[in-house]
C-alpha cells in the first residue's frame, strides 16, 4: 500500500499549511496545470448531499467515507440512495435546481451527456490531487473525460460473473465450475434435470439484464454501434451480432424462466430469486453476494461459486466494463466540502478497504487493482477474471438516452419472449440507435 | 319478463320476484370481480414471503404475518413521508376551498360584466391536462426556488384543485332558490353578512363533498410530487410507493402490496365514512329529502 | 381515473330534459348598493384568481413562449436557450409518432368511455333493483376501487398480472380458453398492454358513473315507468324509452366529463406499461412527459402541451355548450 495511515495524516497536515497561507480555498488557479490541491474548510453547521445508486455501495462503505469526512471537515452528510429506475429523470431535474445534491454516484455512461450539457463541474484544476498518487484505470479516466476535461471521479469498475448455489448443483452432480460454453451448458442441463419444479430455472437470467445479454454479442464478434467520421451507425445487423443474439435467445429460453423473459432484474429481485432457492445461479455483480446472504440467513459464502461467463469463442466472454464515478454538480452551493468529500471517497484507503474489501469492486487505480490481484479468493478472482477482456458502451454523450428509454431493455425482451425476431428487433434497435445518438 | 314462472303472488310483486335474483346473481357476481384486487392487494400483503411466489397462487395466507408492514412502516421514509403528504395536502386543500368559496360565491350570488368569460376560463383550465402544466411550473418554480419545498407542491395542487373547486361550489350556490338572499337584502344586510349567515351555511353540506374531491386529487397526485421534489425526505406518499424499494429485500411483492394497502386504506375509511354525504354531495338539488 | 373532478355541478344533473327554468333569479339590485355590490364580487375573486392567475395562466403563457424556442437539457443547467420560431411545431407536425401517439389517444379514450360508461349504466340500473342489503355490499365494493389512489391501483395491477406468478395469469391459465398465459408480461404486448390499462382505469372509474347515474336514475318518477309498464311495454323498452330520456343530461355530461379525464390519464399507463413496448402505448400524455422529462427535449415537450391543450379546448367547447344546453346558466 502506498498511502499509509500515517502518510495520509502528512497529507492531511501539509494540505491544511497549504490552506492556512491561501487564506480562503476558493482556489481556482491551477486550471491550467490541474494541481489545484482540494482546499480544505471548515464545515461545521453544514451538511451535504450525496446521492448514491442501489447496489453501488454498502452502507459500511459509505459509512466509512462519512466518518472520515465528518472528522475532516466537521460536516454531516446526507446520503440518499436512488434507485437506477427513471435515474436520468430524477438527475437532470435534481441538476437543473438551485441547490442540488453536492456529490452524485454516475454511473460512467452517464456522465458524457451532463457534462457536455455544462451539468457537472469541470475538476481538471483538481485532478492531480484527486488522484493522490495514484494512476486511474483507463477505462474509468477516459469515460470521465469530456473534450480533455476531467468532469467526474472514477471510483470503481465492476463486471458480471456467474454466480451459483454449490449445493443444488453438486445435488445434481456437477462439482466443477465449468471453463467451457459446453460445460456449462452440460451443467444447466443436469441441475434443470435434477430440479423439475414449475418455477425452478437451473440459470435465472431476466431478459432486460441487457449488461449481461450483450456479452454474447460481444462473443460473437459483434458490436452495439460503429463510428465513423462522428456518425453512429448500427451494428447489430451484423452476421456477427445477429448470431450472437440467437445464440443468448436460445440461452435464455432453455435455461431460464419463460416469465423471465421480459423481467428486469428487480421485481421480483433476482437476488430473491437466487437466495429463494427458486435457480441455481445468476448472473450478477460481486456486490449482490452479501445482499444473497443477507435474504437468506441459511446460506453461508461457502455455499456460493462464482465463474467467469466462458463464451462459445473458446475465450472468456467479453464483458461490459460497469464503471462508477463522483461526480459535483455545477450549481452545488458546497464546492469545497463535496470536492473533500469525493477526495475522500477516491482515496487509497477507502477504495481498497471498503469498494474493494467490502463490495468486491474493482478499484480506481491501476496501482491497487495489481496490487490486489495477488491476494484473491475464488469467488472473488472469477470476478476479476471476467475482466479479462472487456468492452464498453458506445461512447457517445446520447447514449445514456438508450438506457434511459429502455430501447435497450426492449431489444432484448422481444427477441427473448420471440416478440420480434433477432433481425428485426435489431434493426429497429439500430434505427434508434443512429436516430438518438447522432442527435445534436 | 317471465312473469308466469313465478309463483302466484299479489300483483305487485309478480313481476319483480324474478327480477331481483337476477339483479342479485348479476349483483353477486359483479362483486366479487370488483373487490377482487382490493382483496388480492390485502390478502399479499399478509402473506410471508415464502408464500408470496408460489407458482399456484395462495387465496389465503397459510401463516399470515404483519412483517411486510412492520418493513414498510420502519425501514423506510414511510412516517416521514406521510406527514409530508398530509401537511402539503391539507393546507393546499384548505386554502383551495377558501378561495373557492369565495370564488363560487362571486360567481353566482352576484352579476357582474365579465362574470361569463370568468367561469369560461375556469372550466377550460379545469380541462387542462396536467402534464402540459408540469413543463412550465418546473421551470418558473425552479426559477423562483419553489422546487423542493412545501410551498410549491401546495401551490400546485391548490392550481391542480382550486378551478374545479370554484365550479362545483358554484353549482350549490346556484342550487339555492333566490329568494333567500332577496330576504336577506330586505332586511338590510351588507353583502359579506348575506354570504356568512345565509349562503355558507347553507353550501356546507356542498363544501365537505367538494373538499373529499379536491383531497383525493391532491392525494392521489404523483408526477408533481416526483418531478418537484427531490429529496426523499421530502417526498410524499404516491411517491414513496411508488419508488417503494426496502433495504433488505429491495422490490417485494408483499412490502410493496403491505405499503399499498397503508396508502389506501386512510382514503378508503375516509370514503365509507361519507360516503352517504358524498353521493348526496354529489346530488344535492336533484334528491328530494 | 382521475377520482378528482369527479362532480358534477348538482344542479346541472338529472333535471328532465327540456325544463330550461334558469335556477336561480339574481337578487334585484336598488340603484343605492349596487356600486358597492359591485366590487363585492371581485373581491371575493381576488384571492383565488390572483392565484390562478401566477401558477395557472402565467405557466400556460410561459409554455406556448417556451414552445418556440430551443429549450433542452443545456437550458436547464446554464439558463441558455434561443428562440427558433416554429421549428418545434413544424417538427412535431411532421413526426409520425406525435401523430400515431393522437391516435391511440384518441382510441384508448373511446374505449375507456364506452367501457365505463356503459358499464356505469348497467351497474346504476342494477343498484335499482337490490334489496338494501346487496344495494349496500355493491356501494362498498364500488367505493373500495373509486377511493384506491390510483399509484396504489397501479401496484396492485402489475402484481395482479406479475408474468410467473401473477394471480390473473393463473386464472385465466385455468379457463384454458386462452391457454398457457401462466408467464404472459402484459406490458410486452401492445394489445395486452391497453387490455390491462384498460381494466384498471374502468375498475377505478366505473364507481363514480354508477353512483352518479344512479342518483339521476331514483329521480326518474314512478308514474312514467308504472305507466308504460301498464302499456305493457317490457323493461329494456322502459328503459330506454322512460329512464334513459330522463337521465339523459346526466348521462351526457358523465360522458363528456369522462372523455376529458380518460384523456389525460397518465399515472396508470406510465406505472404500468411506462409507454412500451416501443412506445405502443404512449398516449399524448406519456409522450409529452417522456419528450419533455426522459428526453430532456423541453421545448418539443411545450409545443405537444400546446397542441393537446388546443385539442381539449375542442372538447371543452363542447361540454359548455351541452351546459348551457342542459339549462346551466352561465
Amino acid at each position: 500500500m502506498r498511502f499509509s495511515k500515517t502518510g495520509t495524516l502528512v497529507a492531511m497536515a501539509a494540505a491544511s499549511a497549504l490552506l492556512l497561507t491561501a487564506c480562503s480555498g476558493t482556489a481556482n488557479g491551477g486550471a491550467a496545470t490541474g494541481d489545484t490541491v482540494v482546499p480544505k474548510t471548515d464545515g461545521k453547521g453544514k451538511t451535504i448531499t450525496v446521492w448514491t445508486m442501489q447496489d453501488d455501495y454498502d452502507a459500511a462503505t459509505i459509512a466509512a467515507i462519512n466518518a472520515e469526512f465528518e472528522k475532516q471537515t466537521g460536516a454531516k452528510v446526507n446520503i440518499q440512495e436512488q434507485q437506477w429506475n427513471g435515474i436520468t429523470t430524477k438527475i437532470s431535474t435534481a441538476l437543473a435546481t438551485s441547490t442540488p445534491p453536492d456529490v452524485l454516484d454516475l454511473g460512467n455512461t452517464q456522465v458524457a451527456s451532463f457534462a457536455e450539457n455544462g451539468g457537472l463541474l469541470d475538476l481538471t484544476p483538481y485532478k492531480k490531487d484527486l488522484q493522490q498518487g495514484q494512476t486511474w484505470v483507463t477505462g474509468l479516466e477516459e469515460p470521465a473525460t469530456v473534450d480533455g476535461a476531467l468532469y467526474a471521479v472514477p471510483s470503481f469498475a465492476g463486471s458480471r460473473a456467474v454466480l451459483y448455489n454449490k449445493k443444488i448443483w453438486a445435488a445434481a452432480g456437477v462439482t466443477e465450475a465449468p471453463t467451457t460454453y459446453a460445460e456449462l451448458t452440460a451443467a444447466l442441463d443436469k441441475v434443470k434435470a435434477a430440479n423439475t419444479e414449475a418455477d425452478f430455472s437451473p440459470l435465472y437470467f431476466p431478459g432486460q439484464n441487457w449488461q449481461a445479454s450483450l456479452q454474447w454479442v460481444w462473443d460473437a464478434g459483434g458490436d452495439i454501434a460503429t463510428v465513423k467520421n462522428g456518425t453512429w451507425s448500427g451494428a447489430l445487423g451484423s452476421p456477427e451480432a445477429q448470431k450472437g443474439l440467437e445464440a443468448w435467445k436460445d440461452f435464455q429460453n432453455t435455461y431460464s424462466t419463460p416469465a423471465s423473459q421480459t423481467l428486469d432484474v428487480q421485481s421480483p429481485a433476482q437476488v430473491q430469486v437466487f437466495a429463494d432457492g427458486k435457480t441455481s445461479a445468476i448472473i450478477a455483480t460481486y456486490g449482490l453476494i452479501s445482499q444473497v446472504l443477507k435474504a437468506n440467513p441459511a446460506l453461508t459464502a461457502d455455499d456460493l461459486g462464482a465463474f467467469a461467463l466462458p463464451g462459445i469463442s473458446g475465450k472468456p466472454q467479453p464483458v461490459l466494463i460497469g464503471g462508477s464515478d463522483w461526480g459535483i454538480p455545477t450549481k452545488t452551493t458546497n464546492k469545497d466540502l463535496a470536492l473533500q468529500w469525493t477526495k475522500i471517497a477516491a482515496s487509497p484507503t477507502i477504495q481498497k478497504d471498503f469498494v474493494f474489501g467490502s463490495n468486491g469492486w474493482i478499484p480506481n487505480s491501476t496501482e491497487l487493482a495489481s496490487e490486489i490481484g495477488a491476494t484473491l479468493d475464488p469467488t472473488r478472482k472469477a470476478f476479476f477474471d471476467a475482466t479479462q477482456i472487456s468492452r464498453a458502451t458506445p461512447a457517445a454523450a446520447r447514449w445514456a438516452d438508450l438506457e434511459g428509454d429502455k430501447s435497450i431493455n426492449n431489444l432484448f425482451t422481444s427477441i427473448a419472449s420471440g416478440a420480434k425476431s433477432a433481425k428485426d428487433a435489431a434493426a429497429a434497435f439500430d434505427q434508434a440507435t443512429e436516430k438518438t445518438l447522432n442527435k445534436k | 319478463m317471465s312473469a308466469t314462472i313465478a309463483r302466484p303472488r299479489s300483483g305487485a310483486r309478480r313481476h319483480r320476484r324474478p327480477l331481483r335474483w337476477k339483479a342479485t346473481t348479476i349483483a353477486v357476481i359483479f362483486c366479487v370481480v370488483w373487490i377482487f384486487p382490493t382483496y388480492w392487494m390485502v390478502n399479499t400483503a399478509f402473506k410471508p414471503r415464502s408464500e408470496l411466489m408460489s407458482p399456484v397462487p395462495k387465496f389465503w395466507p397459510e401463516n399470515p404475518t404483519v412483517d411486510n408492514f412492520v418493513v414498510a412502516v420502519t425501514q423506510t421514509g414511510f412516517l416521514r413521508n406521510l406527514a409530508n403528504s398530509a401537511i402539503v395536502v391539507i393546507i393546499a386543500v384548505v386554502c383551495a376551498i377558501l378561495m373557492g368559496l369565495l370564488a363560487a360565491a362571486a360567481l353566482s350570488v352576484f352579476r357582474f360584466r365579465s362574470r361569463r368569460s370568468i367561469l369560461v376560463a375556469i372550466l377550460v383550465i379545469q380541462m387542462l391536462p396536467a402534464t402540459s402544466l408540469l413543463i412550465p411550473q418546473f421551470l418558473i418554480f425552479n426559477s423562483v426556488g419553489l422546487l423542493g419545498t412545501y410551498a410549491g407542491l401546495i401551490l400546485a395542487y391548490i392550481s391542480l384543485t382550486l378551478p374545479f373547486a370554484i365550479w362545483v361550489m358554484r353549482g350549490f350556490f346556484v342550487a339555492i332558490p333566490a329568494e333567500v338572499g332577496e330576504a336577506a337584502q330586505i332586511d338590510g344586510a351588507s353583502s359579506w353578512q348575506m354570504l356568512t349567515r345565509i349562503y355558507f351555511p347553507l353550501v356546507a353540506p356542498g363544501v365537505i363533498s367538494t373538499s373529499v374531491f379536491a383531497f383525493i386529487t391532491a392525494w392521489n397526485d404523483y408526477l408533481i410530487a416526483y418531478t418537484f421534489m427531490k429529496d426523499q425526505a421530502m417526498y410524499t406518499l404516491p411517491v414513496w410507493l411508488a419508488t417503494f424499494s426496502t433495504p433488505t429485500h429491495g422490490t417485494d411483492f408483499g412490502g410493496q402490496m403491505a405499503a399499498s394497502v397503508l396508502f389506501a386504506l386512510p382514503v378508503v375509511v375516509f370514503f365509507m365514512l361519507v360516503q352517504r354525504r358524498l353521493v348526496s354531495g354529489i346530488t344535492a338539488g336533484s334528491v328530494k329529502g | 381515473m382521475n377520482a378528482t373532478s369527479t362532480l358534477l355541478p348538482p344542479d346541472a344533473q338529472s333535471r328532465p330534459a327540456g325544463d330550461t327554468r334558469a335556477p336561480h333569479t339574481p337578487p334585484p339590485t336598488g340603484r343605492g348598493p349596487r356600486r358597492r355590490r359591485n366590487l363585492a364580487p371581485f373581491a371575493l375573486l381576488a384571492p383565488g384568481g390572483i392565484l390562478l392567475a401566477l401558477v395557472t395562466l402565467a405557466p400556460i403563457v410561459f409554455v406556448v413562449f417556451i414552445s418556440f424556442t430551443d429549450f433542452g437539457q443545456r437550458s436547464l443547467f446554464t439558463g441558455a436557450f434561443a428562440g427558433v420560431g416554429f421549428d418545434q411545431y413544424t417538427a412535431l407536425l411532421g413526426d409520425p409518432e406525435f401523430w400515431y401517439s393522437v391516435l391511440r389517444t384518441i382510441g384508448f379514450t373511446v374505449a375507456l368511455v364506452a367501457g365505463s360508461v356503459l358499464i356505469g349504466m348497467g351497474i346504476s340500473h342494477l343498484l335499482t333493483r337490490l334489496n338494501t342489503g346487496m344495494r349496500l355490499a355493491v356501494t362498498i365494493v364500488l367505493i373500495c376501487a373509486w377511493a384506491m389512489p390510483n399509484v396504489a391501483a397501479s401496484l396492485v395491477w402489475t402484481w395482479l398480472f406479475q408474468p410467473g406468478y401473477g394471480v390473473m395469469n393463473w386464472l385465466l391459465t385455468q379457463l384454458h380458453v386462452f391457454g398457457d398465459m401462466t408467464n404472459t408480461n402484459w406490458a410486452n404486448d401492445p394489445v395486452l398492454a391497453y387490455t390491462s390499462i384498460w381494466m384498471l382505469v374502468v375498475w377505478q372509474a366505473v364507481p363514480f358513473i354508477a353512483l352518479t347515474l344512479n342518483a339521476a336514475e331514483t329521480q326518474v318518477p314512478g308514474e312514467y315507468i308504472e305507466a308504460a309498464r301498464l302499456d305493457g311495454a317490457g323493461e329494456f323498452r322502459i328503459y330506454r324509452t322512460v329512464t334513459l330520456q330522463h337521465m339523459k343530461p346526466t348521462l351526457f355530461l358523465v360522458t363528456i366529463l369522462s372523455v376529458i379525464w380518460d384523456f389525460n390519464i397518465f399515472n396508470q399507463i406510465w406505472l404500468v406499461s411506462s409507454g412500451g413496448p416501443d412506445g405502443a402505448t404512449s398516449t399524448l400524455g406519456v409522450f409529452m412527459y417522456t419528450t419533455a422529462f426522459v428526453g430532456f427535449d423541453i421545448a418539443r415537450g411545450a409545443a405537444i402541451a400546446v397542441v393537446t391543450t388546443l385539442m381539449l379546448l375542442g372538447l371543452t367547447a363542447v361540454y359548455i355548450r351541452s351546459l348551457i344546453r342542459s339549462g346551466e346558466e352561465l
